[in-house]
């Protein structure tokens, strides 16, 4: 239950947030809590992503079938769940990836002059 | 499926293990063990909710929510037993009495006979109406012969028998049937083999008969070696040679035959020899029309086959005229009627369904305002108001499912009583309208339509629930009565199209009233009738007069028999005979020279005195009056009215349809012949002496006990011949319910209609007055306080509703007078235009008013300002 604003933001994050994972699977099979430090680590620390919404976001990448899931031993030797890109979620990655920076692109094209008539 | 449950399982330890990790990680980092686990279920967010949405991933959202607004829908009813029962009830007895209509309007008009192909049967039906609904066996064949657009063509014509079977003679009904009646169903025998050409080819042609699969079973005991075996039909053998298929009924509707057999012995088995005649019609005809023929087609040619019958025989055909009706109620003879009184009532249905649906529809409106603060909490604090909606419309749909359930339930139960109730008559009335499991499906639909339109209702006010303002504002009181609400269209609605209802309702009580006591022209009260035909023991016209009259002589003598007398039928029984009467000087006995066609009765001396129909003029028919002497007759005023244009026409003649003179030698009063809403219509009573018949109807007129009476009759007549089958014996008035009975089924199904339509504008508007009130509560006090006087707090308080009521009364009123005129169809006099209607309706209206608005107004006028000011 949310807001009209709040919805909208949300499924802004959620996409964002299922680019990201799908970027970190890149490198190879990586366990939950693992993906969840490497998105705060690559982004310097700047997407602070609570972290339990990664549930959610992996689940409908398994749904959707752009991961897929294998049991494996953590770093620690602990029983824990490897997430993997699968081929179609590579596919994805690359139309995602160009998605995003064109809206990036497009975003920034229309802020920018807009500040500088503010400024000016 | 498999594949989220795999996936899901493990959540609950996945999290766990995240958690686990993210605590080691800042246990790493320095943090105490407590600390470390909290700021890790910090930095997780909401376990639960984490839980909820990726769940949602696997299961559909829409349906998950579904089922949460169901869970919530129930909790909340549950809480408001009062509002959930009423609303269920409510909306059950509107699905209810829909379904219930729709049941009988299946069953009666909308279902074909059960026959191969049933669209490709039509009946025929003579257009011109003076002619009755039947035709005369030579037209038909006429018809059989000469078309070219039909497969087959039989008559067929509903006879009593006298059955002999197993050493017992009962009487039964069934059909007498041309030769291409099975041909014309294209019915597959249960058993054995069905009636053929050959079997009707000419009269004596085969002695054999089909029985119908109910009387195979009661009759027969369901003897599996029946073909073959021999009965006795009117004292002459026949054999059963088959059994019609199991939900075969005839081709009449209303009537459940046990036998079929060969019209072409019907002289043989009536003793009367009217096959021949092209004079008086008897039968009824079906067709089937052969592939590719359109009914215009078939209706032209008939035309022209008219035509050709009318150039043949132009002195008895001359008012021939024939077309195609839908067959199963005597063609539109009965048909129209009975299609145009169910449309009515199921409009009447329809229009409770909408009363009470406008009824819960302002209910939730209402509701709806009272949770206003609720939702305005509810979208401040994040949900959608298409998700409040959707949880209202829910509510909405469990009562209305849970409601078609409780319908279907009542539904079912009515249509089973419906099907199973045998109206006391001499016919073996049936009315095939088993519920079929389609009324279910009816059912449901009808509860979603009705849901949908009570449960957006309230759509307008979550729309423009603004939460600031909701919440500020303390509920929206200060918006309550001020503008015209939605709510106070659909109140205003429901009493105009609940005036609908009870006028309709009045309207057929007042036409039932004015059949119950119309003068019928007789006294139905302390008379018994006794009803056999001698024919079916094997009697002819000269031996039942012998029978008769002993039977005469011994009545006379029965203990507390005030009169007694006999005539071949009695006025308002369903045998009644037509004749066509001349004038005088008419020498061209053709039927447009006919002074009129009337009913007719053959009585004995004494009928009118055992009847009591009084005798106005002149003398009793009497046993002298015989075959030697010159015809005579006691007509009615009416009769002479017409025939000879004065009410006293004793001494005078007239020309009976045989060309011979008959001398008028009493006068008895007008009565009701037919149908009791018949209009006033000329009757002959002709000395049964000059006219033997066969069948007879002992009149006996007592004070004693009815049933006590009946039963010595039949004593006396079995004494004289124990294998004459009775047709009826009991109380008159009894013997007229068929005649009372679609008055009596219009006003108990308006009457109920009426009650309810009245129930419901009651309730509605109650609920709106006392909702008003207390919604401006605060308001009514601080004017209280004010100073203002009783008229001006009520009048400020419920002005609008009273200005609602009487317009919607007045609009509903309207409606009704203009939709009754549909009901004078079935109901003897029933008019709009009567003052008594009128009058009864206003008042039924206005005491409803009074008695809805009564609490609130009482509660308006005993505000305490200072209680309630205290308390606000």
């Amino acid at each position: 239950m949310s807001t009209k604003e709040q919805r909208e933001r949300i499924e802004l994050l959620q996409g964002t947030l299922d680019l990201l994972i799908l970027r970190t699977l890149v490198r190879g099979a990586v366990h939950g809590h693992a993906i969840a430090k490497a998105i705060e680590f690559n982004s310097d620390e700047v997407l602070q992503v609570e972290q339990g919404s990664l549930y959610p976001a992996l689940h409908r990448l398994i749904k959707r079938g752009w991961i897929s899931v294998e049991e494996g031993a953590s770093e620690n030797n602990r029983r824990a769940k490897f997430y993997k890109l699968t081929a179609k979620g590579r596919r994805q990655l690359a139309v995602e990836t160009s998605k995003w920076d064109k809206l990036a692109g497009a975003i920034a094209r229309i802020l920018r002059p807009a500040k500088q008539e503010g400024e000016s | 499926m498999s594949r989220r449950k795999q996936f899901l399982e493990n959540l609950d330890q996945d999290i766990r293990e995240h958690i686990e990790a993210e605590t080691q990680d800042n246990i790493a980092r320095g943090m105490s063990p407590e600390e470390a686990h909290y700021a890790a279920m910090r930095k997780f967010g909401n376990v639960i909710r984490v839980k909820e949405e990726t769940r949602e991933v696997w299961i559909s959202v829409w349906f998950q929510q579904l089922l949460q607004d169901v869970r919530f829908a129930l909790r909340t009813l549950r809480k408001n037993p009062g509002f959930a029962l009423t609303a269920i009830f409510t909306l059950a007895l509107g699905i209810a009495a829909n379904i219930i209509v729709f049941g009988v309007l299946q069953a009666l008009v909308l279902r074909p006979i059960d026959i191969p192909h049933p669209e490709r049967v039509m009946t025929l039906e003579p257009t011109n109406k003076d002619r009755g609904m039947f035709f005369a066996y030579p037209e038909v064949r006429d018809v059989r012969d000469m078309n070219s657009v039909f497969s087959a063509v039989a008559a067929d014509t509903v006879r009593s028998f006298g059955l002999e079977a197993n050493g017992a003679t009962r009487q039964v009904w069934g059909y007498e049937v041309s030769g291409q009646y099975f041909e014309v169903l294209g019915i597959r025998p249960f058993l054995g083999r069905l009636l053929e050409r050959a079997d009707d080819a000419h009269p004596g042609a085969s002695k054999a008969a089909v029985i119908s699969w109910p009387a195979w079973k009661s009759l027969f005991n369901a003897d599996p070696d029946i073909v073959g075996k021999t009965v006795r039909v009117n004292k002459q053998t026949y054999t059963i040679v088959g059994v019609t298929p199991r939900g075969f009924y005839g081709t009449e509707k209303f009537l459940q035959p046990d036998i079929f057999v060969p019209m072409a012995n019907a002289t043989e088995l009536e003793g009367i020899d009217w096959l021949e005649s092209r004079k008086d019609g008897y039968v009824f005809s079906i067709v089937r029309l052969k592939d590719g023929v359109t009914v215009a087609q078939a209706n032209a040619d008939l035309k022209t086959i008219v035509a050709r019958i009318i150039r043949q025989y132009p002195k008895d055909e001359e008012t021939l005229s024939v077309k195609l009706a839908k067959p199963g109620l005597a063609g539109d003879f009965m048909g129209a009627p009975v299609r145009a009184f169910l449309i009515a009532v199921m409009a009447l249905a329809g229009i409770v369904l909408l009363a009470a649906c406008a009824n819960l529809g302002s209910l939730f409106a209402a509701r709806t305002a009272d949770r206003a603060k609720e939702i305005a909490i509810r979208l401040a604090i994040g949900s959608s108001r298409w998700r409040i909606l959707r949880q209202i419309v829910t509510e909405a749909f469990v009562i209305s499912i849970l409601a078609s359930a409780c319908a279907c339930e009542l539904a079912w139960i009515a249509l089973t009583a419906f099907a199973n109730w045998r109206p006391e008559t001499n016919a073996p009335v049936l009315f095939a309208v088993q519920p079929q499991p389609s009324l279910y499906l009816a059912s449901f639909a009808i509860s979603i339509f009705a849901g949908a339109i009570f449960g957006i209702m309230p759509l307008r006010q979550i729309f423009k629930t603004d939460p600031h303002d909701a919440i500020k504002g303390g509920g929206g009181q200060s918006a309550a009565g001020r503008r015209w609400a939605l709510r106070d269209v659909l109140l205003a609605t429901q009493i105009a199209l609940c005036c609908v209802t009870v006028t309709a309702a009045f309207v057929a009580l007042r036409g039932l009233h004015k059949s119950l006591t119309a003068d019928m022209g007789f006294k139905p009260q302390n008379a018994v009738l006794t009803k056999f035909d001698l024919a079916l023991a094997g009697y002819t016209k000269d031996s039942a007069e012998h029978f008769q009259r002993q039977l005469l002589d011994r009545a006379a003598q029965l203990p507390g028999v005030e009169a007694v007398s006999y005539s071949n039928t009695t006025p308002l029984a369903m045998d009644n005979s037509t004749e066509v009467f001349f004038s005088r000087d008419t020498i061209d006995l053709r039927r447009t020279n006919e002074a009129f066609v009337a009913p007719f009765y053959c009585v004995a001396p004494g009928y009118f005195n055992a009847a009591g129909t009084p005798l106005l003029e002149g003398r009793d028919v009497s046993f002298t009056d015989t075959a030697k002497v010159p015809a005579v007759a006691v007509v009615n005023q009416e009769f002479a009215r017409q025939m000879f244009h004065t009410e006293h026409g004793v001494g005078q003649y007239f020309e009976n349809q045989l060309g011979d003179l008959v001398q008028v030698v009493g006068i008895v009063a007008d009565g009701k012949y037919i149908f009791v809403s018949e209009q006033i219509q000329p009757a002959a009573f002709l000395p049964i002496a000059q006219r033997p018949d066969t069948s007879t109807t002992l009149v006996i007129r007592s004070h004693a006990d009815p049933f006590t009476i009946a039963a010595a009759a039949r004593q006396l007549v079995r004494d004289l011949d124990p294998a004459v089958p009775f047709d009826v014996s009991g109380a008159w008035s009894n013997q007229l319910a068929l005649q009372v009975l679609p008055a009596q089924a219009a006003t108990v199904a308006l009457g109920i209609f009426g009650a309810f339509g009245l129930l419901l504008s009651i309730t509605g508007t109650f609920g709106l007055a006392s909702y008003t009130v207390s919604k401006r509560l605060r308001e009514l006090s601080i004017r209280v306080a004010l100073g203002a006087q009783a008229k001006q707090i009520i009048s400020t308080a419920l002005g609008r509703m009273l200005v609602l009521l009487g317009g919607g009364a007045l609009v509903g009123m309207a409606l009704g007078l203009a939709a009754s005129r549909l009901l004078s169809y079935v109901v003897y006099g029933a008019s709009a235009h009567d003052p008594f209607v009128l009058a009864a309706v206003v008042a039924t209206m206005m005491l409803a008013g009074v008695l809805s608005v009564a609490g609130p107004v009482r509660r308006a006028l005993h505000i305490d300002p200072a209680k309630l000011l205290r308390e606000q």
